[in-house]
């Protein structure tokens, strides 16, 4: 395939075009699987039909990523309780008497209690839901608590329930471990071993854990060579399962699970129901994978593209002709519609407005720290952020915040936000469109770092054209693939997938494939265990 | 009985910029047996704390009583607690004594913690444990449930172990009811039916305990705080299992509370907070009488919410800050609030317990993460203490600080009055080695 040839040749130019750059990275974390890699796992496992309960712990998010917050996080007393329940709820219907629990446990049970046959399940199951080979130590206690649970309950199928609830409890499941081993081809350094690069591979790419064809390329030891690396994320990022991935990443980016909880006064728009904020979301995410999966196009086009995927209610809010009578259909905007690209999707805009008014404010940090990652600090905690109320005098958003930029204390902050978000006036709080705003018209004109644009489609170009946009995305992706800020002795290497990505035309398929083969994926530190602890009470 | 001694030393920890926490607290059996009404068999009713938040603060001007003392009346914004009167304490003028660095969230961290939030990242988190976490390993391990949290619109609620470890509060009253009165629940009188899964539960939880004592050793100093805390959590839960392996104690006060709806469906795009409040307040109240916890913290309204109340016409942070002259649209939702913390409190005061009622033995307090929202103040901050813990607080008070002492000074005679021996609470400014003499008994 043509295409396939191109990312072969794209990724291997990756290590041949720029120098190596130095990695001199941070100690490994643990990270926990966040909710969704929870469900993603349980689903390969026993199947989609397997329902897990509504409520486990919930994700942390730490500087802007459930990626990050789940390298710092541990689990809550009661998250200890909902994963239980959760474990007994999905052994329960992948082996309970409603199941078909045959087509699940290779061997026939000989009674109640059989060994050799729950080693063999448990055995197979654990490697995969762990990720690596499992010890006999571990085994034994598997087995033991299912002998114990056959016996008392006189059943194997019952018994063996409780062989997969230790498994799915268990810190081996929750957590990703990945510590390492020293790198033979970097004397001195840290390398991730083949089985941890699979599950650092699938859970980047897929939010779930590693298929058996790549624990079988781990268990080769490909995955700590280039070509093999390479050939798995080829492989991966053909599979349909990475459009799960790059969602993941997109929603976590631009904060698109908020959608779920958009508090917008139905009073004041009649367009807002439940089914407002996913509509928003998926519209966002079909551009998304339109742009990367279908059309390896140039990613700065979900900035300025004319071309959206759009419901019947999205096209109602966005006055323009529903291309379809239910789901989702293409639509093509032109100027007189005002709006293009994401900056134009009710996904932006809406979140980043109040209930009942827009905010030139969050709009404005909005571009700044997630599409350009430049920081604005938070503003001073006892000052009076309020700003005055519409009047004659000051009918727009535009004269009311006139204040922001006069003062000195705000306008340091206020300069970089404002004028961008008021680019975005001519759409409400929801993300509809207005011309006008107490009788005066509004004016979406402004300038952005020297470049002036006179309305909100002129300003997509500039968000697009702007020389932090691809180095930004690059360093999100890194971010979210690594869990963890880049360390100085890895900003190198960020730069330098930022740069790898322009010059592939802004390809995140391209970018993706930068990152998993890149050394700042692939090294690590060495741990420091603990010290001998001082105090742990009973449990020594 | 459980397999497991319980930690007599309780320590809570975190990780602090990849160093340790710990606190360290001593044994407090002992002081249960000194005081306090009894139940009807003989056995000593225990305390019980509460918490009650909301976001976003109030208006001092609409909130400060005028007259100090018992005899005094209530604020225009307190008059929502007119039927409680007799069993509340208003403190006003204190301060949160920490640097106000990150709005709303500097101020539930001093008053919660006694401590600065501190930086991790980019971002902030809770130095170290809140009171009610403080409270719950202290004192919870009697009941089945250190700690329960829960809230109409808790969010993620503001009850943490240490940095980047919360506890996440239940917001779905169905589902609160089903944690504690469904499952495993043995109302008294009833006949507790052998389950060997409780033990083979148990037995798995061991494994699990096992999985992560290796991992805990291979991996580095803060990964292994961290999977001590989920070892923790495990412990916590094996307990639990092996009470309701246990009889049912025998509470005269304690019956099975009215099963919540299953949804509360928004009306005119409002959150049903008062319906669910309500019922979660009743639940709770008989979670205490049933002793299945101790400490409760309930998360009404979070910091920096933007909900939009009943007849609200914008989200209440936004009003805060956007809303003109005497803010008659926060004034609203702050007496909304109100009411259902007077809710809160008559929950408990209506079920009966030995000689009076829950709330006697209770000390709930409550509060906000700052005073006047618009400018996120610290000063004049707003605490509401209900009960009288057993007889150890004063009621029917309004104690006005004219020296803007510090709030820490309220958390430490609240601690005390539960039982817990300091001598302080509180770092750097926020320190205070005494209590507030004139709410204690």
């Amino acid at each position: 395939m043509k295409h396939l040839h191109l990312l072969l040749t794209a990724s291997i130019c990756v290590g041949c075009a720029t120098e190596p750059v130095p990695v001199d990275p941070p100690e490994p974390r643990l990270r926990r699987l966040t909710q969704d890699q929870y469900r993603n796992v349980v689903a390969d496992l026993f199947g989609a039909d397997v329902v897990v309960p509504p409520n486990l712990e919930p994700d942390l998010t730490v500087d802007g990523f459930a990626a990050i917050g789940a390298a710092l996080g541990s689990i809550s007393a009661r998250g200890v309780e909902q994963y239980e329940e959760a474990a007994y709820s999905v052994a329960g219907q992948a082996l309970g008497s409603e199941a078909d629990p045959a087509a699940l446990v290779p061997c026939t049970p000989s009674g109640a209690v059989d060994s050799a046959c729950a080693e063999a399940f448990l055995g197979d199951l654990a490697f995969r839901a762990w990720r690596r080979p499992v010890s006999a130590e571990e085994l034994g206690r598997l087995v033991a608590v299912t002998e114990q649970a056959g016996e008392s309950l006189g059943d194997f199928y019952e018994g063996v329930q409780f062989g997969v609830a230790a498994i799915l409890q268990s810190p081996n499941f929750l957590f990703r471990e990945e510590l390492g081993e020293d790198d033979p081809d970097n004397p001195g350094g840290r390398r991730f071993t083949s089985w941890e690069m699979a599950s650092r591979m699938s859970f980047l790419l897929w939010n779930t854990g590693p298929d058996a064809e790549l624990l079988a390329a781990a268990e080769a030891g490909d995955l700590v060579t280039d070509d093999g690396l390479a050939a798995q994320a080829d492989r991966m990022m053909a599979d349909p399962r990475a459009r799960r991935g790059i969602r993941a990443f997109f929603t976590e980016l631009y904060k698109l699970q908020r959608l779920d909880d958009l508090e917008k006064d139905p009073t004041v728009f009649v367009h807002m129901g439940d089914d407002v904020g996913a509509a928003a979301r998926e519209e966002t995410l079909l551009n998304v994978e339109a742009l990367v999966f279908d059309e390896d196009a140039d990613f700065r086009e979900f900035i300025t593209s004319d071309r959206t995927f759009v419901n019947p209610k999205l096209a109602s809010i966005y006055n323009i002709r529903s291309p379809v009578r239910e789901g989702f259909g293409e639509a093509t905007l032109d100027a007189d519609d005002g709006r293009r690209g994401f900056l134009g999707q009710l996904s932006f805009l809406a979140l980043n407005s109040h209930p009942i008014n827009s905010s030139a404010t969050l709009r404005g940090k909005f571009v700044r720290e997630t599409l350009l990652c430049q920081s604005i600090p938070d503003p001073p905690a006892d000052v009076d952020t309020s700003i005055p109320e519409p009047s004659g005098n000051a009918p727009t958003l535009r004269d009311r915040v006139a204040d922001h930029l006069s003062v000195d204390a705000c306008a340091g902050c206020h300069e970089i936000m404002d004028p961008i978000g008021l680019g975005f006036e001519n759409f409400d709080a929801l993300g509809r469109w207005r011309t006008t705003q107490g009788g005066a018209v509004i004016d979406p004109s402004g300038v952005l770092d020297g470049v002036a644009f006179d309305n909100a489609w002129q300003l997509a170009d500039v968000v697009a054209e702007h020389e932090k946009f691809g180095s930004c995305i690059a360093r999100s992706l890194f971010r979210f693939g690594v869990g963890h800020l880049e360390e100085p002795g890895e900003r190198p290497s960020v730069a330098a997938l930022g740069a790898d990505l322009e010059a592939s035309g802004f390809r995140i398929h391209d970018l993706v494939l930068s990152l998993v083969t890149s050394p700042v994926f692939r090294q690590t530190a060495e741990v420091t265990p603990r010290t001998p602890r001082l105090f742990f009470g009973d449990d020594s | 009985m459980s397999r497991f001694k319980l930690n007599r030393r309780t320590l809570l920890r975190g990780a602090l910029g990849g160093g340790v926490v710990t606190l360290g607290l001593p044994p407090f059996e002992a002081f249960f047996n000194s005081t306090g009404t009894a139940y009807a068999d003989g056995s000593l009713l225990p305390r019980r704390f509460g918490l009650f938040w909301w976001g976003n603060g109030m208006l001092p001007d609409f909130w400060v009583p005028t007259e100090t003392g018992e005899d005094y009346t209530l604020s225009p914004l307190l008059e929502p607690l007119e039927s409680m009167r007799q069993r509340l304490t208003v403190v006003t003028g204190t301060k949160v004594n920490v640097p106000n660095i990150v709005p709303h969230f500097s101020g539930s961290a001093g008053l919660l913690t006694g401590m600065p939030e501190i930086q991790i990242g980019d971002d902030y988190t809770f130095a170290g444990p809140t009171i009610d976490v403080v409270l719950g390993q202290a004192l919870g391990g009697q009941s089945r449930f250190r700690r329960i949290e829960f809230g109409a619109a808790a969010k993620e609620g503001l009850s943490f172990n240490g940095p980047h470890s919360r506890n996440p509060p239940e917001t779905d009253p169905a589902a609160l009811f089903r944690r504690i009165f469904v499952e495993g629940f043995v109302a008294p009188g009833d006949e507790p039916v052998f389950d060997p899964k409780l033990a083979l539960r148990r037995s798995v939880l061991d494994a699990v305990v096992e999985d992560a004592r290796r991992l805990r050793d291979v991996v580095s100093k803060t990964d292994s705080i961290r999977l001590e805390q989920h070892m923790e959590g495990v412990r916590e839960l094996e307990r639990s299992i092996a009470r309701l392996e246990e009889d049912p104690p025998d509470l005269a006060a304690c019956s099975v509370p009215p099963e919540p709806d299953v949804e509360y469906p928004d009306v005119d795009g409002r959150p049903q907070l008062s319906a669910k409040n309500r019922v979660m307040c009743d639940t709770i109240a008989m979670a205490l009488a049933c002793d299945q916890t101790r400490v409760f913290s309930n998360f009404f309204s979070y910091p920096v919410n933007n909900t939009l109340f009943p007849n609200a016409p914008d989200g209440h942070h936004n009003l805060t800050h956007d809303e003109p002259g005497d803010q008659p649209e926060v004034f609203a939702i702050t007496r909304q609030c109100m009411e259902e913390f007077a809710y809160q409190l008559q929950a408990l005061e209506n079920v009966a317990e030995g000689d009076g009622t829950l709330l006697d033995s209770c000390a709930v307090l409550g509060a906000s993460e700052i005073s006047l929202g618009r400018i996120h103040s610290l000063e004049e901050f707003p605490i509401l203490i209900g009960g009288s813990c057993g007889g150890r607080l004063k009621e029917g008070l309004h104690y006005r600080s004219e020296t803007q002492e510090s709030s820490s000074k309220v958390v430490l005679s609240l601690l005390r009055a539960m039982g817990l021996p300091l001598g302080s609470w509180g770092e750097g400014d926020a320190f205070v080695d005494e209590g507030l003499s004139a709410i204690e008994v």
